[in-house]
C-alpha cells in the first residue's frame, strides 16, 4: 500500500513538473537565470558575460547570476553541466570562441551545433612589433619575412589558439613565412615583445592597448577590414589595404557571449533575442566596448549558428593538422573548410 | 626631488586620512582581512581564490572601498598561510610552505607564542617594503623585471627546485633533488602550454588538464602529518608551553639585515610577471641559510630562516603591484586576479593609469598600509586563541583537519578526480617521508614544472637550438652560476675545502684580534 502510495506521489510530482514546464515555456522566465561561464572569473569572457547579463535582467522579469565551471577540455566542463540541464533557458552557458574545439579535443562528443549562441562580440587581432624593431609598416615586415623566411620570431598564445589561428592566416594571405614562438597566453606573448625576446606579437587590441598607449608596442596593421584609432597614437590601417588576399582568409574574430541549449523552446530563445538585442544597444554596454577596444557583434539566430560553425571548422582542422586533435574532425561530421 | 617627495607624502596623509574618515571602510578592511587570514589558514583556500572570490563580491561598491577589501584580503591570505605550516607543519598555502621549515620545530619547542609574533611583525614589515618599493622605486625594478626572457624564467624555475631540495634533506641532498623531479615529472601531465598535445593523459579527460595544484598540496602535506598523528596517538603529543605573544621587535633587529635583504627579494621576485609569493619565500630562506655563518641551525628552529621566508613572501605582494600599475602585468596569480576586479570596475591598470587617475598610486599605497596594519591588529589577537588549537588532543583535532582537507581538495573544480589525486598523493607523500624524503621540494616541483618546462623549450626555439645565450645573457649567466654554486657546495670534497678554508679564515680572525 505504501508502496503504491509512494508510486501515485511520484506520478503526480511527474505530472506536477510536466505541467509547470509546459507552463514555463509562455511566462519564461519566472524564476532566475544562471549564466554558467565556462572559463576562469576576471577574463574576458567573464568580463562580458557579466556586463551583458546585467543588462538583459532590466528587460526580463528576472535576474541572472553568473557563475563560473572551469575545467575539463576547451571548456567542457562547464559545457556538459549546462548541456546536462533540462532545456527551459534557465541555464545558460557563458562561452567563448575557444569553445568550438572541446569535441576534436575529446572533452565531450558533442559538436557546437548542440547550442544556439547570442554573440555579444571580441576583441580584434592585431599585428604589432616591440617598439625598438625596425619595422615601421606591415609591408616592410613582410618583405623583411620574406628575405629571411622562417626567421623573423614572431609571439601569439599556444598552437591552436585564435591568436595563432589568425597568424598563420597571414602567413598563408601573404605568403610571408615567420618563425612562430608559443606563449602560454597572451600576457607572456606580449611581455617577450616588450622584452625583445619576440620582434612581433599578433593579440587582440584589447589585450594590446596599454602597452600601445605606453609605447612599449608599435601597432602595425588590424587583422580586420577595418582600421581602428587609438588615443594618442593614430589610426591602425587594415593590413587587408595592402594585401587584398588576406580578405581569403580573414578576418577570424573572437566570439564572445553566451548560449542556450539548441532545443529549448521557440518561445524562450525569442524572449532572450528580444532582451539582447536590447542590452547590446544600451549605452552601457558600447560606452564600455568602445573603453575597451571590443567589436560589437550583437549576432543571434541563424547569423550567430553560421558563425559558429565557420569557426569549429576552422579551429577543428587547424587543430587536427597540428595534430594536436585527439578526434579526428572526419568523425564527428565537421566539414573541411573551403579554404 | 625633495619637493615632490613631500608633496606625494602628503597626497599620502591625505588619502589615509580620508579612507579613515568612513566607518564603513573599517569594518571592511577589518573583515576582509580576517577573511583573508582564515583563507590562508585553511589548506586548499588560497590567496588567488580568495582575492578572485571577493571581485565579485565587491562589484557593487565603489572603487576605493572594493581595493580596501581586496587588498586586505591579499595581504591577510598571504600571511595567514604561515599558521597552519606553524602550528600544524601543513602550509596553508604554497606560500608559506618555506615557514614551516622553522615555525613548526620552534613551536614544538615551545615557543609558538613568540613564533606567531615574529611571523606577524615579520609579514607587516614585507608588505609595508613591498609598499615603499611600489611607491618609490617602481620604474627602477619594472626595467630588471622586463629583462627576464624564457631562459631567465627556465632558470629561475630550476634554481627554485634545485634550492628547495637542497634546504630541506635532512640525510643525503640528492633526495630532495630526486623528490624535485619528481614533482616536475607530475607535472608535465596533461596539455602541453606550448602546442597543446596531451602528454601522458592515457586518453583519461581528467588528466587533459593537467594535475592540479592544490590537492598535491593537501595530500602531500596534510595526509603524511594525519597518519602521523594517528599512529603516535594522543599520549606522545601536545606542548605545555606556548609562550607569551609579542612581536619580539629585538629579535626582528637582531636579524635586520635578513629582514632588508629579503624584503628587497620579495619585492624583485615578485616583480617579475607570473612569479609569485611561493618562490620569494623559498629563495629567500635559501640566501638566509646560504650567508648565515650557522646553516647547520636552519630546518631546526632558526628564527632567522622564519624572517627571511615571511618576510619575502608579503614583501612579494608591493613587487607584484609594480608590472600591474605600471604596465598592467599583473606579477603574480593572485594579482591577476586583481587585474580583473580592477577592469569590472572600468580601470584598466598600465601606463595610462597615472595620467588618467594621479593619485591612484598614493591612494594603493595607502590601502596596503591599512590593510598591513589591519593584518597585524587581527595576527597579534588571533595568535592568542589559535595556539589553544595545539592544547586540543589529536583524536579531536586530527579527524577535523582530515575533513576540511578533503573539503579543500573538492571545494576547488568540484571534482572528485581531486579527491583520488590527493589520496594517492598523499599516500606516495607519507612513505616518501619515511625515507627521508623532503615533500616540500615534490610541490616546489609540481609548481614550478610548467615554467621550468615550456621556457626552456620556448628558449630552444628562440635560439634555434643555440645554448649560449644561457651564458651571454647576463642575468641569466648570474643564475647559472648561482646553480652551478648550489650544486658543487654540496659535493663532499667543496665541503671539506669549504671547512679548512673557514678554519683558516678563523685562526687568522682570532690571531689578528689579538693583536
Amino acid at each position: 500500500m505504501r508502496k503504491f502510495m509512494g508510486g501515485a506521489g511520484a506520478a503526480a510530482a511527474v505530472a506536477l513538473v510536466a505541467a509547470a514546464t509546459v507552463a514555463r515555456a509562455e511566462d519564461y522566465p519566472a524564476r532566475d537565470i544562471s549564466v554558467v561561464v565556462v572559463w576562469a572569473a576576471g577574463g574576458g569572457t567573464d568580463t562580458v558575460n557579466r556586463l551583458i547579463a546585467a543588462e538583459m535582467q532590466q528587460h526580463l522579469p528576472a535576474r541572472i547570476n553568473v557563475v563560473n565551471r572551469t575545467g575539463g577540455v576547451g571548456g567542457s566542463a562547464g559545457m556538459s553541466f549546462v548541456y546536462g540541464q533540462p532545456a527551459d533557458g534557465y541555464t545558460l552557458a557563458g562561452i567563448s570562441e575557444s569553445n568550438v574545439t572541446a569535441g576534436v579535443q575529446g572533452g565531450w562528443d558533442q559538436r557546437f551545433e548542440v547550442w544556439q549562441p547570442f554573440i555579444v562580440g571580441g576583441s580584434p587581432d592585431l599585428v604589432s612589433v616591440s617598439a625598438n624593431a625596425p619595422y615601421q609598416t606591415l609591408k616592410e615586415l613582410i618583405e623583411a619575412a620574406k628575405a629571411k623566411p622562417g626567421e623573423i620570431r614572431v609571439g601569439a598564445s599556444a598552437a591552436g589558439s585564435i591568436h595563432h589561428l589568425n597568424l598563420l592566416a597571414l602567413e598563408k594571405g601573404t605568403g610571408a613565412k615567420f618563425n612562430y614562438i608559443p606563449y602560454d597566453g597572451s600576457a607572456p606573448a606580449q611581455n617577450a615583445a616588450v622584452s625583445g625576446e619576440v620582434a612581433v606579437v599578433v593579440t587582440s587590441l584589447a589585450e594590446q592597448q596599454q602597452l600601445i598607449r605606453a609605447k612599449r608596442l608599435r601597432p602595425l596593421a588590424m587583422l580586420t577590414p577595418n582600421a581602428v584609432s587609438v588615443e594618442g597614437i593614430g589610426d591602425v590601417p587594415s593590413a587587408f589595404a595592402d594585401f587584398p588576399d588576406l580578405k581569403e582568409h580573414l578576418p577570424i574574430q573572437q566570439a564572445i557571449g553566451f548560449a542556450v541549449r539548441a532545443d529549448a523552446p521557440d518561445a524562450v530563445k525569442k524572449t532572450l533575442t528580444d532582451a539582447f538585442d536590447k542590452a547590446v544597444q544600451s549605452d552601457k554596454v558600447k560606452g564600455w566596448a568602445a573603453q575597451n577596444f571590443y567589436e560589437i557583434s550583437g549576432k543571434s539566430g541563424e547569423a550567430a549558428r553560421e558563425e559558429f560553425q565557420r569557426l569549429e571548422g576552422l579551429f577543428a582542422w587547424t587543430l587536427h593538422e597540428l595534430g594536436a586533435a585527439t578526434v579526428s574532425p572526419e568523425k564527428l561530421g565537421i566539414p573541411k573548410p573551403a579554404k | 626631488m625633495l619637493m615632490t617627495v613631500l608633496d606625494q607624502f602628503g597626497a599620502f596623509a591625505g588619502a589615509l586620512a580620508g579612507l579613515l574618515s568612513q566607518p564603513v571602510s573599517w569594518l571592511l578592511l577589518i573583515g576582509a582581512s580576517l577573511l583573508g587570514i582564515t583563507f590562508g589558514a585553511l589548506p586548499g583556500l588560497t590567496a588567488t581564490l580568495g582575492v578572485g572570490l571577493l571581485a565579485t563580491l565587491t562589484y557593487s561598491l565603489d572603487l576605493n572601498m572594493a581595493l580596501i577589501a581586496l587588498i586586505a584580503m591579499y595581504v591577510g591570505a598571504v600571511y595567514g598561510g604561515s599558521y597552519s605550516a606553524i602550528l600544524l607543519n601543513i602550509p596553508g598555502t604554497a606560500a608559506s610552505a618555506a615557514s614551516a621549515m622553522d615555525g613548526y620545530p620552534m613551536a614544538q619547542r615551545g615557543e609558538a607564542g613568540r613564533v606567531l609574533g615574529l611571523t606577524t611583525t615579520a609579514s607587516f614589515v614585507g608588505t609595508v617594503v613591498g609598499m615603499l618599493a611600489l611607491v618609490v622605486v617602481a620604474p627602477l625594478i619594472l626595467e630588471l623585471a622586463l629583462q627576464f626572457t624564457s631562459y631567465e624564467f627556465f632558470l629561475l624555475a630550476l634554481f627554485g627546485i634545485i634550492i628547495s631540495g637542497t634546504l630541506q634533506s635532512s640525510d643525503l641532498v640528492i633526495k630532495g633533488w630526486i623528490a624535485g623531479f619528481l614533482g616536475l615529472a607530475l607535472s608535465t601531465v596533461g596539455r602541453d602550454g606550448l602546442m597543446f598535445f596531451p602528454r601522458f593523459t592515457f586518453g583519461v579527460p581528467e588528466l587533459d588538464s593537467g594535475i592540479e595544484v592544490v590537492p598535491v598540496l593537501i595530500g602531500a602535506f596534510a595526509i603524511p602529518q594525519i597518519i602521523h598523528g594517528l599512529r603516535e596517538g594522543d599520549g606522545a603529543v601536545r606542548l605545555q608551553a606556548v609562550g607569551r605573544i609579542l612581536p619580539d621587535i629585538r629579535t626582528m633587529l637582531r636579524n635586520l639585515k635578513h629582514v632588508i635583504r629579503s624584503a628587497m627579494i620579495g619585492v624583485g621576485i615578485g616583480a617579475v610577471p607570473g612569479v609569485g609569493e611561493d618562490i620569494a619565500g623559498w629563495v629567500s630562506y635559501g640566501t638566509a641559510k646560504a650567508s648565515s655563518p650557522n646553516p647547520e641551525n636552519f630546518g631546526k628552529g632558526e628564527p632567522a630562516g622564519l624572517i627571511s621566508s615571511e618576510t619575502a613572501n608579503n614583501a612579494c605582494i608591493g613587487g607584484a603591484l609594480i608590472p600591474l600599475v605600471t604596465l598592467g602585468i599583473p606579477g603574480s596569480p593572485p594579482a591577476v586576479m586583481l587585474l580583473g576586479a580592477l577592469m569590472l570596475h572600468g580601470l584598466t591598470p598600465g601606463p595610462m593609469l597615472s595620467i588618467e587617475q594621479p593619485n591612484f598610486l598614493v591612494e594603493l599605497a595607502a590601502i596596503m598600509v591599512l590593510a598591513s596594519l589591519a593584518m597585524w591588529i587581527n595576527g597579534m589577537l588571533l595568535a592568542r586563541q589559535v595556539v589553544k588549537l595545539l592544547r586540543i588532543p589529536p583524536s579531536l583535532f586530527l579527524p577535523v583537519v582530515a575533513i576540511l582537507s578533503v573539503l579543500g581538495s573538492y571545494a576547488l573544480g568540484l571534482s572528485t578526480f581531486n579527491l583520488y589525486l590527493m589520496f594517492a598523493v598523499g599516500l606516495a607523500a607519507y612513505f616518501l617521508t619515511r625515507m627521508h624524503y623532503p615533500i616540500s621540494a615534490l610541490v616546489i616541483g609540481v609548481i614550478l614544472g610548467p615554467m621550468a618546462d615550456e621556457n626552456l623549450r620556448r628558449a630552444l626555439m628562440v635560439g634555434q637550438g643555440d645554448l649560449t645565450p644561457f651564458v651571454t645573457r647576463p642575468l641569466s649567466l648570474i643564475l647559472v652560476l648561482a646553480i652551478t654554486l648550489i650544486v658543487l657546495s654540496q659535493l663532499p670534497a667543496y665541503r671539506r675545502w669549504r671547512a679548512r678554508a673557514l678554519q683558516r679564515l678563523r685562526t687568522a680572525g682570532a690571531g689578528g684580534d689579538g693583536a
